[in-house]
């Protein structure tokens, strides 16, 4: 039998008790054509080097958790494969703009609570109990938002995004993109609550359209479109408040 | 959360950015290329009698000043954010350094073109 | 439990991390030769409301190889301006429809693209007719 090819990974390590910032540790494993980033991550982790941290669940694009960079660019580790950056050496790092935890682990908790900000689940237009069945909704209103709901939360939208680096306050790319998954859906009643979000300093005036983060969403979100689509309906809303002032000023006291 | 005061600032950045697109490259190379190359030959284009007859119609002396402006404008906000993306440290200083020197860009014109009637 | 310090990654630099980033600089960039062009059009409509000497001057100074290369890259960028521009123009609007078909980013695209030419034409027509 031949030797199996080999490929080189640079990996991202930092370990708080021990390192005062990242360091670079390189590896050499055997991989072949059918072998993910990740499987070469835990190839790392099983037979090379039992302190290596990293994230996942599902291994295919499903779960969000194996987001970082490779060479560069946000990827989901089980979604590129190792054949693809052969020889290497392949660096792989943390997802960019976000605090490090461990090696490859980053702190993603600046991002669960926006989530909780931004509405982003079903506030019925009607009241409705279970008596009265199935909320219904035809394929065409489905297609409405359908894309927007394709988010997993992989976060590699905030990596592709500046503006979040530089300003944390930012809702971000995918915290917009679901919050306007929602406000799209016709059942929906709740987009004046989530106009507060779209209209604040860190809602999609925060955007200064990129436009990298829909270029590396792996499930097609384009939350660049989600966010620039809601400008002009917040500018619309920005004069309205000049013309009645009243009635801006009655809200905020909600 | 805080309402943005951004809106007023993006929709003349916007009017600005559109009207540069649809007739920018246009107008740049009549005015930038064609005039110089057909100086050279002896032919005269936009010259003053012509251009003075053109622009002293109100109608398209206020709509080249707001053109103007609002060019103006777009570039004032794109320098704006992306001093803020290279890192400085931007406050009001730049702030009013970038729309106030669009704006009085835009009341010359204006001014400009009030003299011409 | 006291949690263990977080490394916080830096921006310095960003800029250098992507190709894509360099193209957004390279399109906000674009607009202070658009700034460059309309600064130079209102010193001739200045020098136009001060007389014909100052007009003609201004016209002259076209003919310079400085000024015509600056023109010559703010021709570069309006056109790179256009691309970007319309390209982001449909991630701006609403889903729109026709008769029950989305209407494509590539219709819209499209569409802004014939307003270019249109537009173009009709004013390159307009000012020189006005000339003659
Ligand atoms: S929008 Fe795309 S890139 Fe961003 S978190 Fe959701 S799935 Fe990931
Ligand atoms: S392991 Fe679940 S998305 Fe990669």
């Amino acid at each position: 039998m031949s030797e199996p090819a080999k490929i080189t990974l640079e990996v991202q390590r930092y370990h708080p008790e021990q390192d005062s910032g990242p360091r670079w540790q390189r590896y050499t494993v055997p991989y072949t054509a059918e072998m993910s980033v990740l499987e070469g991550l835990q190839y790392i982790k099983d037979h090379l080097d039992g302190s290596l941290t990293f994230r996942w669940s599902c291994r295919m694009a499903i779960c969000g958790s194996c987001g970082c960079m490779i060479d560069g660019e946000p990827e989901l580790a089980c979604h590129v494969f190792l054949r693809d950056y052969a020889p290497g050496p392949v660096r792989v790092a943390a997802l960019d703009h976000f605090p490090i935890q461990r090696d490859l682990v980053i702190d993603h908790s600046d991002f669960l609570e926006k989530l909780e900000t931004v509405h982003s689940y079903l506030i019925p237009a009607e009241e409705r109990t279970p008596a009265d069945g199935t909320h219904r909704q035809t394929p065409q209103a489905m297609a409405d938002y359908y894309d927007y709901a394709q988010c997993i939360n992989c976060l590699l939208c905030y990596a592709a995004c500046p503006q979040y680096g530089w300003h944390p306050d930012f809702a971000g790319p995918a915290a917009l993109a679901l919050l306007q998954r929602y406000n799209l859906d016709d059942r929906d009643g709740g987009h004046r609550l989530r106009e507060r979000v779209i209209d604040a300093e860190q809602g999609v005036w925060g955007c200064t359209l990129v436009g990298y983060c829909s270029e590396v969403c792996p499930k097609g979100v384009d939350p660049a479109r989600a966010i620039n689509q809601n400008k002009a309906g917040s500018a619309a809303r920005y004069l309205l408040g000049w013309w009645r002032p009243g009635r801006r000023r009655g809200e905020d006291r909600e | 959360m805080k309402r943005s005061h951004e809106p007023p600032l993006w929709l003349l950045f916007g009017a600005g950015g559109l009207l540069a697109a649809l007739l920018g490259p246009a107008l740049i190379l009549l005015t930038g290329v064609v005039v110089p190359v057909a100086a050279e030959r002896g032919v005269e284009v936009l010259g003053y009698e012509a251009t003075r007859e053109l622009l002293a119609r109100p109608l398209v002396g206020v709509l080249l000043a707001l053109s103007l402006g609002v060019v103006l404008w777009h570039a004032a906000h794109r320098i704006y954010h992306t001093l803020r993306d290279l890192g400085m440290r931007a406050g009001q200083g730049v702030w009013w350094a970038c729309y106030g020197s669009a704006a009085i860009g835009t009341l010359v014109a204006i001014g400009a073109v009030i003299a011409l009637w | 439990m006291s949690r263990p310090p977080v490394y916080r990654p830096s921006m310095r630099g960003w800029w250098q991390r992507h190709p894509a980033y360099r193209r957004y600089l390279l399109r906000e960039g674009s607009s202070a030769l658009l700034a460059a062009y309309a600064l130079w059009l209102l010193a001739g409509l200045v020098s136009l409301a001060a007389g014909e000497a100052a007009y003609e001057r201004w016209r002259e100074l076209h003919g310079n190889p400085w000024v015509f290369g600056v023109h010559l890259a703010a021709l570069l960028a309006a056109l790179y301006h256009a691309v970007t521009w319309f390209r982001l123009l449909p991630l701006t609007l609403p889903a729109l429809r026709w008769g029950g078909r989305r209407i494509t980013d590539r219709t819209l695209v499209r569409g802004a693209w014939l307003t270019y030419v249109a537009l173009s034409v009709g004013v390159w027509l307009y000012l020189l007719g006005g000339v003659r």
